[in-house]
């Protein structure tokens, strides 16, 4: 494994409380794989990844347990200065809205070069030729003029190539990519979904695409984590949980989706609310939402079963969710 | 299409682009929306379908008189509303509602839930005696499925969801016979927008309401709407009901929009036909001439640069009912409907 997370816990300690964003959380990425996580806001998606990458602001973050494993190193007993020259060279992060990732005051090229001048130590007039380079790579048009331009310069699309461009720069093993596409319009995202694919193949690199699009999942990931309230309630290969889900909150959120074939009568919904983090209900984190709930379900907190070969489900009746 | 409630013909919007300071002078025109030709049926869901900076925002906005148009007509139940003002506009108003797309910043957080929903009564106040409006504020937080004792509540202590149902409270507080919905669930969280759908669907056969559902979801459009109507850069490039639309598309942008969606099912991939576009779209102060679609589109040739294609049926198919009998902006129509389906 290129990245494994073990049991990772993150609480936030605020005003009115402890707010538990992830509950021991395990999942683990090869090189030239992509993992999907799919979750809804509050789900701890981003929170995990925030963590690996070592950027969660603490306080009032804080990590309370667990381990995370990058090329067998655990990131989380190196000191500061040796975790800053994995991020960047070895780890990189795509964020959802490239405007407010990219510095307003600065030109793309002097970003870009950035990279090669604070990890390779080059020139400036080298990093800018690099920059040159990598604007190529992701595709936009005329990148030794608009290496000197700024940010706002450039349509949603393009700033997102720049971040990939960014995140590719070192070569890095591993990217985490947040929502990267939901600020861009269809057709723009259809574009910048193939080019990071392809990229990826390209340098076999680690790929955690953070989503709650379940439509994105299903054309680029190979296996895909559902998480809930800070836990992973299923995770298995891609083709499978589309076809027969183990977990109820993921059946759910496939039949909640519009399809053609239900035009015209009321779209299945899950009722009720994400919980608060707060207060997560006790047992199962679902059980209020979940239309399979029973006694159990409300006071143990259901284990990670094992369903199949690289299938997990953490339902008590995961077995008649199967076959539902 | 059932008798029609709302026509719109020749709505045009342009934002002048101004330089100087004391001395004002007009250098341009953002052409936001250039030319829209629409009707809504009684008791029908319009979808309107397009890209961010299409004008499909700005529609709804001179819909409900938010925004005055630069040209056009907007008739309700026969009258131009463009044309009215004071008493007679108002009076109009509050038959034309408006569910906006954020739930957060749509919503005063000074204001309890009964004020703001209340609010349209302070300004309507022929549409409820005073003594009778804390009776149908709670009556309508029972109709969109939040409990009336909340009445006293603020926004920020709902979830995104039930802020949403807030809105839509508002929204129908006056009684009105068009909501003009824009983006109502594109804020929301997966599980909690099927919610927000359904309860949009009971609302208008409860209530006989006429949708104008503006999003960006291809999906969802489709669910919730009889007919549908794809924007490009200020025009309607296509519309037809929502199977003509999406079965049968005969512009070839709506052909892109529909393969560019990602479809929730992993067995699909690598065999579906995808039409990558290239480029972005072009600013809406500089137009291309002819056809707008055309710096984007596999299929143009020297005369899509020069005529204007016309949003009309096709010739050949005038006199036929089949699919690919409604109106689109392209020259190639034709050829679309027949060549290989998408």
């Amino acid at each position: 494994m290129l990245l494994e997370v073990r049991d990772l816990h993150v609480e936030f300690r605020t005003r009115d409380g402890v707010a538990k964003a992830v509950n021991g959380v395990s999942y683990g990425v090869d090189a030239g794989e992509t993992l999907a996580v799919l979750g809804e806001s509050g789900s701890g998606k981003s929170v995990t990844a925030q963590a690996v990458m070592g950027i969660l602001d603490t306080p009032p973050g804080r990590i309370t347990g667990g381990q995370i494993l990058f090329q067998g190193k655990d990131l989380l007993k190196l000191k500061e200065g040796e975790r800053r020259r994995v991020r960047g060279a070895q780890l990189a992060m795509i964020f959802q809205d490239a405007l407010s990732s990219l510095n307003p005051v600065l030109p793309v090229g002097d970003q870009l070069g950035e990279m090669f001048v604070v990890h390779r130590g080059m020139s400036k007039k080298d990093a800018r030729a690099k920059a040159v380079e990598l604007m190529d790579r992701v595709r936009i048009p005329a990148a030794r003029e608009r290496v000197r331009q700024y940010p706002h310069q450039f349509s949603g699309g393009m700033r997102q190539r720049i971040m990939i461009a960014m995140a590719l720069a070192l070569e890095p093993a591993l990217i985490i990519a947040d929502e990267p596409t939901t600020a861009l319009d269809v057709t723009v995202q259809a574009q910048v979904m193939d080019l990071l694919a392809e990229l990826q193949r390209e340098y076999r690199m680690g790929l955690i695409l953070i989503t709650h699009d379940l439509g994105v999942v299903a054309d680029v990931a190979d296996r895909i984590a559902v998480m809930y309230a800070g836990r992973i309630v299923e995770q298995a290969p891609v083709r499978d949980i589309y076809k027969t889900p183990a977990h109820p909150y993921t059946r759910g959120l496939l039949e909640s989706i519009p399809r053609l074939d239900a035009k015209g009568r009321e779209l299945y919904a899950i009722k009720g609310l994400p919980p608060n983090l707060m207060d997560i209900p006790p047992g199962c984190a679902f059980h209020p939402r979940c239309p399979m709930a029973r006694d159990v379900c409300r006071t143990d907190a259901p284990a990670l079963h094992q369903v199949a070969d690289h299938r997990v489900s953490a339902c008590h009746f995961w077995r008649e969710c199967l076959d539902a | 299409m059932p008798e029609p409630i709302l026509e719109v013909s020749g709505l045009v919007k342009h934002y002048p682009l101004t330089q100087g300071i004391l001395f004002k002078k007009q250098v341009g025109a953002v052409g936001a929306v250039d030319g829209v030709d629409f009707a809504l049926g009684r008791g029908e869901t319009l979808g309107i379908v397009g890209e961010s900076g299409c004008g499909k925002s700005t529609v709804a906005k001179m819909l409900v008189s938010l925004e005055r148009p630069t040209a056009g007509a907007i008739r309700y139940k026969g009258e131009d509303i463009t044309r009215l003002s004071g008493r007679a506009l108002k009076a109009v108003r509050r038959n034309i509602q408006m569910v906006f797309q954020d739930p957060y910043t749509s919503l005063n957080p000074r204001m309890t839930v009964g004020d703001i929903i209340g609010e349209p009564y302070e300004i309507h106040p022929e549409a409820a005696p005073k003594g009778d409006r804390r009776r149908r504020v709670q009556e309508l937080l029972d109709v969109v499925g939040l409990n009336p004792e909340y009445i006293n509540r603020y926004p920020h202590q709902f979830s995104g969801g039930q802020r949403q149902r807030i809105g839509i409270a508002r929204g129908l507080a006056l009684r009105p016979e068009i909501i003009v919905a824009d983006e109502p669930v594109s804020a929301l969280d997966v599980s909690v927008q099927a919610q927000v759908v359904n309860l949009l669907d009971r609302l208008q056969s409860e209530f006989d309401l006429s949708y104008l559902f503006i999003a960006h979801d291809l999906s969802i459009v489709r669910h919730i709407s009889d007919r549908v109507a794809v924007m490009y850069l200020g025009r309607i490039v296509e519309t037809g009901t929502e199977a003509e639309i999406y079965d049968h598309p005969t512009h070839p942008y709506t052909q892109a929009l529909l393969s560019a969606v990602p479809v929730p099912d992993p067995e699909a991939r690598g065999h579906r036909e995808r039409i990558i576009l290239s480029g972005d779209v072009p600013s809406p102060t500089n137009v291309p001439s002819g056809c707008r679609f055309r710096t984007r589109c596999w299929k143009a040739d020297e005369r899509c640069a020069v005529d204007v294609p016309v949003l009309a049926v096709p010739e050949v198919f005038r006199h036929t009912t089949g699919p690919a009998a409604h109106a689109s902006a392209c020259h190639f129509a034709t050829e679309w409907a027949t060549g290989p389906a998408v």
